[in-house]
């Protein structure tokens, strides 16, 4: 039997993604609609016995199916709290990351003596920042103790900053601007060490940029700064998007939030209905926030049609 | 037109000499009978200044380039300018000066940042404890030993013989990056290359597997594992707890591979594939035979990511093993394993800030061979990344 090449080939295009669709079935989609299942359970009576978990549903009336999730935002005196000091966090520190990574990026992709070198250098915390190293020189590890992170704050916290800013203080500036300055000098740790992968992308992004649009501006005569809103901005706005994304999810999973060290207390002291549930709201919040976003961030990007 | 004046210099002189002629001559002219318009005006620029400056500055550029220096070339044709030209060259030769001092000031200000830590590892790891209360130590350790090193090795267990962390973690490594790059190679080259029903579907879920952290579903993935096979296997602590999901591409940050040899595989041209089927190879045979070797870097560069966030993960790894060791779950565990091994020692009697030189020193442990990896194989980190279509 002859099939059309379009089936024979659709057929094959199942053979090659068969091996993940069965992995996915059983080792991603299953566990999920299982944890989604958890969050309308007995939280008392969801626990481990032979031969798997003892399941009860709550009863499914009058609002008794959403205990759970009332426990989540009323009950629990921390969840509520860490949910939006976790968004209020991601919210500022994302476009830090972004202008801070796409700046760098520029400077990385500028022609001097020892660029390699410096390359190596600002991708380093890409192969540290995601292990247990990085919450031990962080200070955030409380086995540590406190001392470790005392020191290296310390050695970021200059009192020239402080100084500076009470001489500013003095001069009339905001007191709001200064607070911007203010965190930013001080979170320079953790911004230079969690923007290693933006810097590759945006880096590759930059480097995709067509040598024509570079000879057209330097013709005309653009001056750097021309340069980079009209020529590298556009070009790199679909990385912008795509490097957001990835901030985003890599900050609101990152096992030290306080969100996600909450939902872990719970699981280890048995409670995994109310785990469950206060995973999915975080999971379902900060999806909301981000498609939000994407929507109103895409009108605004630029992309070079074929 | 501005750059054009600075390279001029390093054009040959009879070509440059044309030009200039051409353009002098044109700009005279348009001078000239500006200043004709203006006479009147005796305090307009132009008036007071053409009389005696517009003939012997054709001459003069005739001379440019003829064993001139730059600077003297510079400040005849700039003779020849109007202010607000001027005003931008001296603006610009401020800002090509200063540029490469201020980006140095930044790069070696953040890469100090970068490195601190590190260079704190080198210099904790080797003291002895008690430098840690000399004040007049900070950088430079007055005690060099290597006893320090030796107990956090003891206290990891990164000596012993059975359920060596150090062994553990490098089949465990190996293992499980060769299945997932091999695995996830093949679905992103199903997802890139052929059209199927349901396949925007399908790929949404690799999208899903993206976004979903971990932590959500590992609770069900434990009883999974537990009561593996409707109960009759119990599979935690087992290495097959690993290794079954990056067989099947869903091991640690799958969906992220998938995504990389998609868009990847999408980039490479189509008739790579079409000449290979004209000669009667089949998909599969295509595949291997044609497009895994051109997608050599990109394979290099996904398995090497693998590599380091299979060297890095402790969540999962701490989920499924409860006595298998390794290094990033002893790293995890160290203040426990300190206390055991040195700490709760009465004798001792260690204060919290004498504890971080075991800490450092194991932190020095557990990163040796990534950046052993990373120094050897940094270009395949960086540029891979560029050309494995990451990007567009």
């Amino acid at each position: 039997m002859k099939l059309p090449y379009e089936r024979r080939k659709a057929l094959y295009g199942y053979g090659f993604i068969a091996v993940w669709l069965v992995g996915t079935i059983l080792w991603f989609l299953i566990p999920l609609a299982e944890s989604l299942c958890y969050c309308f359970m007995d939280n008392d009576k969801l626990k481990p016995q032979k031969g798997g978990m003892n399941k009860e549903w709550l009863p499914f009336k009058d609002g008794e199916w959403l205990k759970n999730f009332r426990y989540a935002f009323r009950v629990d005196p921390h969840f509520k709290q860490n949910l939006l000091s976790v968004l209020k966090d991601t919210l500022y520190q994302t476009p830090m990351i972004l202008i801070f990574s796409l700046f760098i990026a520029v400077i990385l992709n500028q022609k001097f003596k020892g660029r390699g070198f410096a390359r190596a250098i600002f991708f380093l915390p890409v192969i540290i920042a995601t292990g247990p190293v990085y919450n031990i020189i962080n200070g955030n590890i409380a086995s540590t103790g406190a001392d470790s992170g005392a020191q290296f704050s310390t050695l970021f916290e200059t009192d020239m900053v402080d100084q500076l800013l009470e001489f500013l203080g003095v001069m009339n500036i905001s007191d709001k601007l200064s607070e911007v300055i203010n965190t930013v000098t001080t979170n320079i740790f953790g911004l230079v060490w969690s923007s290693g992968i933006q810097i590759l992308i945006f880096l590759a992004a930059l480097q995709n940029i067509p040598v024509s649009a570079k000879e057209a501006a330097s013709m005309e005569g653009a001056t750097a700064w021309e340069y980079f809103w009209k020529i590298t901005l556009p070009y790199v706005s679909p990385m912008i998007l795509a490097n957001f994304i990835y901030t985003v999810i890599d900050s609101f999973t990152k096992t030290d939030n306080p969100v996600m060290r909450l939902v872990l207390e719970k699981q280890s002291d048995w409670n995994y209905a109310y785990a469950a549930a206060m995973a999915w709201s975080y999971f379902a919040i900060v999806m909301v926030v981000v498609g939000i976003i994407v929507v109103f961030v895409n009108k605004f990007i630029f992309y070079e049609v074929d | 037109m501005e750059q054009e004046k600075i390279v001029t210099p390093e054009i040959p002189a009879a070509d440059e000499a044309e030009r200039t002629v051409e353009e002098i001559s044109a700009a005279v002219d348009a001078e000239l009978s500006e200043a004709r318009a203006s006479r009147s005006d005796p305090d307009h620029p132009v008036a007071s200044y053409i009389p005696e400056s517009a003939k012997p500055d054709v001459h003069e550029e005739h001379e440019v380039g003829e064993g001139m220096t730059k600077k003297e070339a510079m400040r005849i044709r700039m003779k020849s300018m109007n202010k607000s030209e001027i005003a931008y060259l001296r603006r610009r030769r401020i800002f090509d000066k200063a540029w490469p001092v201020f980006r140095f000031l930044i790069l070696f200000g953040l890469a100090f940042v970068i490195l601190t830590p590190l260079l704190f590892m080198l210099s904790y790891g080797f003291r002895e404890r008690q430098d840690m209360n000399d004040p007049t130590v900070i950088w430079i350790p007055r005690h060099l030993t290597l006893k320090i090193m030796k107990q956090t090795i003891s206290a990891m267990g990164l000596n012993s013989d059975t359920n060596n962390p150090l062994v553990n973690t490098v089949i465990l490594n190996l293992g499980c990056s060769i299945c997932q790059v091999v695995t996830c190679a093949i679905t992103g080259y199903g997802f890139a290359r052929f059209k199927f029903k349901g396949r925007n579907l399908l790929f949404g879920i690799v999208i899903l597997m993206i976004l979903v952290p971990t932590q959500i579903i590992s609770i069900p993935l434990y009883m999974t594992f537990r009561f593996f096979l409707f109960g009759h296997v119990n599979l935690i602590d087992k290495m097959m707890v690993m290794y079954l999901p990056a067989l099947m591409a869903n091991g640690i940050r799958a969906g992220l591979m998938i995504f990389i040899f998609r868009q990847f595989f999408r980039g490479l041209p189509k008739e790579l594939e079409d000449a290979a089927y004209l000669d009667g190879c089949g998909p599969f045979k295509t595949f291997i035979k044609v497009m895994v070797p051109n997608a050599g870097s990109s394979f290099l560069t996904v398995f090497l990511f693998s590599i380091v966030w299979y060297w890095n993960d402790f969540y999962v790894t701490s989920s499924f093993f409860m006595n298998k060791r390794t290094i990033s779950l002893q790293l995890k565990n160290l203040d426990g394993l300190l206390n055991i091994e040195i700490f709760n020692n009465a004798n001792a009697n260690i204060s919290a800030r004498e504890k971080i030189v075991w800490f450092e020193a194991a932190c020095l442990i557990s990163i040796t061979p990534m950046l052993i990896l990373y120094a050897c194989l940094q270009k395949h980190f960086t540029e891979g990344i560029e050309r494995s279509g990451l990007v567009g």
